[in-house]
């Protein structure tokens, strides 16, 4: 044989061994995708099956509660609960379960809300939503408040207060919704010492939230005179819905405060918290305001304002805002006979105007 | 009573039905609207129990069908979280005759579904 009909040969040998390596790691490759494929398929089905066995156990578990119509013994508790007691080890049961029962308490009222409640506490579910508390994450903090807020573990309300001034908005949120539900107005105390700013939103759910207790004669004079102007804001809201008429005076200095937003707010509460002085000085600082606050307080008069204001609103007739012109005629009319009158009798060549003093005597007339 | 319930959660609805089982009615359940009304025209219940908010047709829809195909014949209760006066006044309008609002005693839907109980059957 030559050399080269040997190196043709040698070649032809080595590209067999490679491609027979070749197909070999292949194969092997293929085989433990469909090890791992078989593997994963069987994991899942197992874990499918024991997810709706947790599933099973829950349902059953949160119906039993909702329907036992029995006086609760302390010493044993809802019956039929050792067995999920074993589970609450098992992470997956727990979530699940815990998710199940809160969902089920946000929809049930009466002694099955109550049962409830004290199926999560004879878990001890309570213990896990506590340990989640010292979590890093804030979503799991936030998680954990709402939790305990939604079944209404009122015992662990100081537990939670510490969180009404947290660095995260969303647990500051749920911390401060839970103060107020478990201790109503008092739960307000957090407003002291608050450093972060209120969200209008969350000035809105609290609100909502007081709503549905009786209302309680609670000092706000401290709040009024905050550092954080959206606990200034907040609790000229308070004044407002809770006639606070006592806090008059106080609310009159917000009318000076260097925060426009408060300003904006006072005398939304004049509106509403007012005495025979008041629209003396809402309209003392009507020419230092911008627009917006002007409408506000004209507005404002329509509710509070005298004869002796006649002549101030008539001065605005002749405005060159229409907004102005319209809700100066609407407090002109709700002044008084002698405002009335005086808009009747006004006569001017504004086409505008005259629309405007048809249309709120229409609007009187109505 | 011939009872249906309409209701997309899975728990609510287990519980709904095992509270009028419990009161001594036949429950027939669905999870959705539509499946709701074609259960309805098939089944004609006695009374239909249903939430608002489902998925292809609304309770508020299936109020207007019922009251438009079996007026007269088939009381419809609303159970639903949207307690806003605006969705409970519209309820009526279209001719709900009973609206409870979430969180509710299951107690108290038993009490109110035997109000219909009683005019069923005179």
């Amino acid at each position: 044989m030559t050399s080269s009909q040997l190196f043709v040969l040698a070649s032809l040998v080595v590209s067999l061994h490679t491609l027979g390596l070749i197909i070999l790691i292949f194969t092997n490759m293929i085989l433990l995708i469909l090890a791992f494929m078989l593997f994963f398929m069987l994991w899942k089905g197992t874990h499918e099956k024991n997810y709706d066995r947790y599933r099973l156990i829950s349902g059953l578990l949160i119906r039993r509660a909702v329907f036992y119509d029995d006086q609760i013994d302390p010493e044993t508790g809802i019956p039929g609960t050792k067995k999920a007691k074993r589970l609450m080890i098992n992470k997956i049961f727990r979530k699940l379960f815990t998710e199940e029962l809160i969902s089920a308490k946000k929809n049930i009222a009466g002694m099955a809300a109550e049962n409830l409640k004290y199926l999560y506490h004879q878990l001890k579910l309570e213990s896990f939503a506590l340990k989640k508390l010292n979590r890093r994450r804030w979503h799991t903090k936030a998680k954990a408040i709402q939790e305990l807020t939604l079944m209404d573990m009122r015992e662990l309300k100081d537990d939670l207060f510490v969180y009404t001034n947290n660095k995260n908005e969303y647990v500051r949120m749920e911390a401060q919704v839970a103060v107020v539900q478990f201790n109503g107005f008092e739960g307000l105390r957090f407003l002291d010492s608050i450093t972060y700013a209120i969200s209008e939103w969350q000035q809105i759910k609290l609100l909502h939230k007081l709503s549905n207790l009786p209302p309680v004669h609670i000092d706000i004079s401290g709040w009024l005179k905050s550092s954080n102007t959206s606990v200034v804001v907040f609790a000229l809201k308070l004044a407002r819905n809770y006639h606070g008429f006592e806090m008059h005076d106080v609310i009159l200095t917000c009318l000076d405060h260097a925060n426009p937003q408060v300003r904006l707010q006072a005398i939304h509460c004049l509106g509403e918290i007012y005495n025979d002085q008041t629209s003396i000085h809402l309209i003392s600082r009507f020419w230092r305001e911008d627009l917006r606050h002007q409408l506000a307080i004209i507005r404002a008069l329509q509710n509070i304002g005298s004869e002796k204001d006649n002549i101030f609103l008539s001065t605005l007739l002749g405005n060159d805002d229409y907004d102005l012109k319209l809700n100066a005629a609407r407090a002109l009319a709700s002044s008084g006979l002698k405002g009335l009158a005086l808009l009747v009798e006004y006569n001017d060549s504004d086409l505008v105007l005259n629309d405007i003093i048809t249309q709120v005597k229409g609007e009187l007339a109505a | 009573m011939k009872i249906l319930v309409a209701e997309d959660d899975d728990l609510m609805l287990k519980m709904l039905e095992f509270r009028l089982k419990k009161d001594g009615h036949e429950v027939i359940v669905t999870h959705d609207g539509r499946e709701a009304m074609d259960k309805i025209d098939e089944l004609l219940p006695d009374l239909v129990i249903t939430d608002i908010m489902m998925p292809y047709l609304s309770g508020l829809e299936i109020i207007g069908a019922v009251k438009t195909k079996y007026p007269g014949t088939m009381p419809v209760i609303i159970i639903s979280g949207m307690g806003q006066e605006s969705v409970v006044l519209e309820a009526f309008k279209l001719g709900a005759d009973d609206f409870i609002t979430k969180p509710f005693s299951p107690n108290e839907l038993s009490v109110r579904v035997k109000r219909f109980e009683k005019s069923v059957f005179t």
